[in-house]
């Protein structure tokens, strides 16, 4: 006989983008139900209709300080899209190269502000690794933390240099960018990113260089590096992984197997005049679509795209393409869990149904050999996932974090790349037209629906499980966005 | 030490990242330098749920003092006055921001959504969203005109999309540590130290102004963005050009058009078609001219400095 069923309604739930409320019900110590409520309502579509098309420069990437660029970004291809515009090859560069810093910069950010301050919990008091941690990792005054916070705006500093400060520059356009960055922009960026890999990358983060680290391709070679030497097991990163192994992280948040990224950083000699049917074919970090139960592959297709606003306070009707939104917010926004809950609306694929999205993801997606053959490969996280079982908090935030030492690359060669003679803007003509961009957020989870989705633009995002709250209560179900089942 | 509360209306974070950036002092400065005691932020702060609702309705009774209430992000009004499409901790945001305000010994509004509505106050406005004390240029906002809190203050605005974290970790380390009396506010409540001096006051492109010397086209190493880009550099209250962001640059060194974040009306002209990146101008002469310069004037200097312009300002001056 099973226990009978206990609500839990958390209002507010932190550390989230956005004001989010969370119910679950919980049976024999297990979460069964989930639902989450986003709880604020700004209406940037509404602001942006009958404005000037390019106004979605300024506003896009107000709807979430966090992941600016990635909005931005998006907001520009759109918009190059529409157009028809030529972009010119330094200009895709220094594109990717914005959202790079963006995304290098979030990573310690998230991992000491938002992720690894809950390792620090009491209720952890009891493992072996619990006095370490809170030695490293306790808020503003944990060793690593302040080392950690501080160094994470650096990156950010690149941004600055390309569109004069981080966050909430606008310095992507139609036709390219707005900058022309000289020498010693270039060699300032350069030694940024050697100041950021010399202080905590290799030192904290690693505890070995990004050569050693970059030869790791299997969960074998994970394991070995972890044995190899104390520097590399007493890092963040090996310190990470063994207390997290020890609080039983790498059994909470198993998802449901079924993973998309739209791809992203389009390649700079391939996407100069950019459409919605080429882009998949001219992204250097491919799209798709995995099954973790089938073990397969597949690219994936904006067409199949849609917003399930059934539960969320729109009075609009079941699945809509994004193209069709009309965003009619409901006045009076009662919280009913049988019916609307939610300014957040469930995105999902019109065959395969709801797909998580978010750095596992990526990483997932990446290990696949679907695509192009010159596209980015790596097979690291997807055997991992494959000898670990499937997903969990643990390997979530591994995939996040991996992702920094690639896209660090990539930042070292857009550097070598720019020519600096050459240009960075063809001035576009304006016409009317419809765009498709996406909007990837590299950084921490979001609460709101109107915050992370743009114009004509909508990405499925994926839940991230609170290690805090999931040590308590197994999550069976995707936490965030869920819709009831 | 001094409690500080941090909290998010109708906000993007944008500001708290911003925050993230400060070096001097830094974010966890505060913290172990300055004494300033983080009870809780949406972004870092540890509990959630019934812990937090405790701790502020503890707030709200005075059981525990409240220092700094920090406020990013506009107050929500809608629907029909009731702010329910923002709720927080199970009760509308505006509700806590107005009990919050009566106990509070500072109360600092980061950022354009704080200070005047900003984004989201943008026509039509969807969520009836407005500033702590004012919308736009207008006095009031959700705390009314005639607020101060305890320590005898209106809110402390710091505008700007977002803010600079110097300005952000300044201000809070001026009023943490005894030093709110040295603050002059400005009649838009803006500490003058920062926001007397216009965004081009240090600019790099301010020989370009003085010749008259156009950046017709994004991506040019030379040029004014004033005079076809929109830039609103000469009349925007900033020290964008004196304290640099990300100790790096500002938008108008990189090449991209001032919008006058800091200034009440942000975005201007409500991003109407036609006004973005564009200079607006009525028979070639711009709309919206320098704080202080009158039309005639600005006709004359603009023929002095035609003809007194060198060879050398139509060419490349930040040269690869």
């Amino acid at each position: 006989m099973s226990a009978a069923v206990q609500t839990l309604d958390i209002s507010p739930v932190g550390r989230v983008e956005g004001d989010l409320d969370v119910r679950v019900d919980i049976q024999d110590g297990v979460v069964v139900n989930a639902w989450t409520s986003a709880e604020l309502f700004r209406g940037f579509e509404i602001i942006l209709r009958d404005k000037d098309p390019q106004a979605g420069l300024v506003v896009t990437p107000r709807a979430c300080g966090i992941c600016g660029a990635s909005h931005l970004t998006c907001a520009a291809w759109a918009l190059d899209t529409a157009w028809k515009t030529t972009v010119p090859r330094n200009a895709i560069l220094a594109r990717n190269l914005g959202q790079i810093v963006e995304s290098i910069q979030s990573l310690p950010r998230h991992h000491y502000g938002l992720f690894m301050i809950d390792y620090t919990n009491k209720n952890y008091s009891n493992s072996a690794y619990y006095e370490e941690a809170v030695k490293r990792w306790s808020p503003f005054t944990g060793t690593n933390y302040e080392i950690g916070v501080t160094i994470s705006g650096r990156p950010v500093e690149i941004y600055a240099l390309l569109g004069g400060q981080w966050p909430h520059s606008s310095y992507m356009v139609p036709g390219g960018v707005m900058c022309a960055p000289t020498l010693t922009d270039v060699t300032r960026a350069w030694s940024i990113l050697e100041h950021f890999r010399r202080n905590w990358m290799e030192p904290i983060w690693l505890g070995c260089t990004l050569e050693r680290y970059e030869e790791i391709r299997s969960y074998d070679d994970l394991m070995a590096w972890l044995d190899e030497r104390p520097e590399h097991a007493n890092s963040d990163l090996g310190l990470f992984w063994r207390m997290s192994l020890d609080i039983g992280l790498d059994k909470y948040g198993r998802g449901h197997d079924r993973y998309v990224s739209w791809g992203y950083l389009p390649h700079e000699d391939r996407y100069n005049k950019p459409t919605i049917e080429s882009r998949n074919a001219s992204l250097i970090m491919k799209s798709g679509v995995y099954n973790g139960t089938t073990d397969t592959h597949k690219l994936m297709d904006q067409s199949f795209t849609r917003e399930d606003v059934g539960r969320a306070w729109y009075d609009e009707p079941g699945h809509l393409h994004p193209f069709e939104r009309t965003t009619k917010a409901i006045q009076k926004n009662e919280v009913d869990h049988e019916g609307r809950y939610s300014w957040s609306v469930a995105v999902t694929h019109d065959q395969d149904g709801r797909l998580e999205a978010g750095p596992l993801s990526r990483q997932l997606i990446a290990g696949g050999r679907h695509g192009e053959s010159w596209q980015h490969y790596d097979p690291l996280v997807l055997d991992i996932y494959k000898k670990l079982g499937g997903a969990s908090v643990m390997l979530r935030h591994f995939a996040r974090m991996h992702e920094g030492v690639k896209l660090y690359r990539e930042a070292e060669r857009i550097l070598r790349e720019f020519r600096l003679k050459d240009s960075w803007y063809e001035k576009p003509t304006e016409k009317d037209g419809r765009g498709w961009g996406r909007p990837r957020r590299f950084a921490g989870p979001c609460a709101t629906g109107s915050r992370c989705r743009t114009a004509r633009s909508r990405t499925i995002r994926s839940s991230r499980r609170r290690p805090g709250m999931s040590a308590r209560a197994r999550t069976m179900v995707p936490a965030a966005r869920s819709r009831r089942p | 030490m001094a409690n500080l509360l941090w909290l998010q209306g109708g906000a993007c974070s944008g500001n708290t990242m911003s925050f993230l950036n400060a070096e001097e002092p830094s974010a966890c400065d505060l913290v172990t330098d300055f004494g300033i005691n983080v009870l809780w932020h949406p972004s870092l702060g540890m509990e959630l749920g019934e812990n937090l609702q405790k701790m502020m309705k503890a707030l709200v009774s005075g059981e525990i003092p409240l220092d700094i209430f920090v406020f990013e992000g506009s107050v929500v009004n809608a629907p029909g006055g009731t702010g329910e499409w923002n709720r927080f901790a199970g009760r509308p945001m505006k509700d806590w921001v107005a009990d919050l305000a009566k106990v509070s010994n500072f109360v600092v509004a980061i950022g354009d959504c704080a200070t005047w509505g900003g984004i989201p106050a943008t026509a039509p406005n969807p969520s009836d969203s407005v500033g702590l004390q004012f919308l736009k240029r207008a006095h009031g906002g959700a705390l009314g005109a005639g607020y101060r809190s305890k320590a005898g203050l209106p809110v402390i605005n710091v505008p700007g999309c977002p803010a600079h974290p110097d300005w952000i970790t300044q201000i809070v380390v001026a009023v943490a540590t005894g030093r709110a009396g040295d603050l002059s506010l400005d009649e838009f409540q803006r500490p003058k130290t920062f926001f007397t001096s216009f965004t081009q006051t240090g600019c790099t492109r301010n020989m370009h102004f003085a010749y008259k010397v156009s950046a017709t086209e994004f991506g040019q190493r030379k040029g004014c963005l004033f005079y076809d880009l929109g830039c609103r550099g000469p009349m925007t209250h900033s020290p964008c050009n004196r304290i640099l962001w990300n100790r790096q640059s500002s938008k108008t060194r990189a090449g991209m058009p001032c919008m006058g974040c800091t200034e009440p009306e942000f975005p201007f002209f409500d991003l109407a078609p036609g006004t973005v990146f564009k200079t607006q101008t009525v028979m070639g002469v711009p709309k919206d001219m320098p704080t202080g310069v009158d039309k005639t004037g600005y006709i004359k200097l603009t023929a002095a400095a035609k003809a007194a312009s060198p060879a050398w300002a139509e060419e490349e001056i930040f040269v690869v």
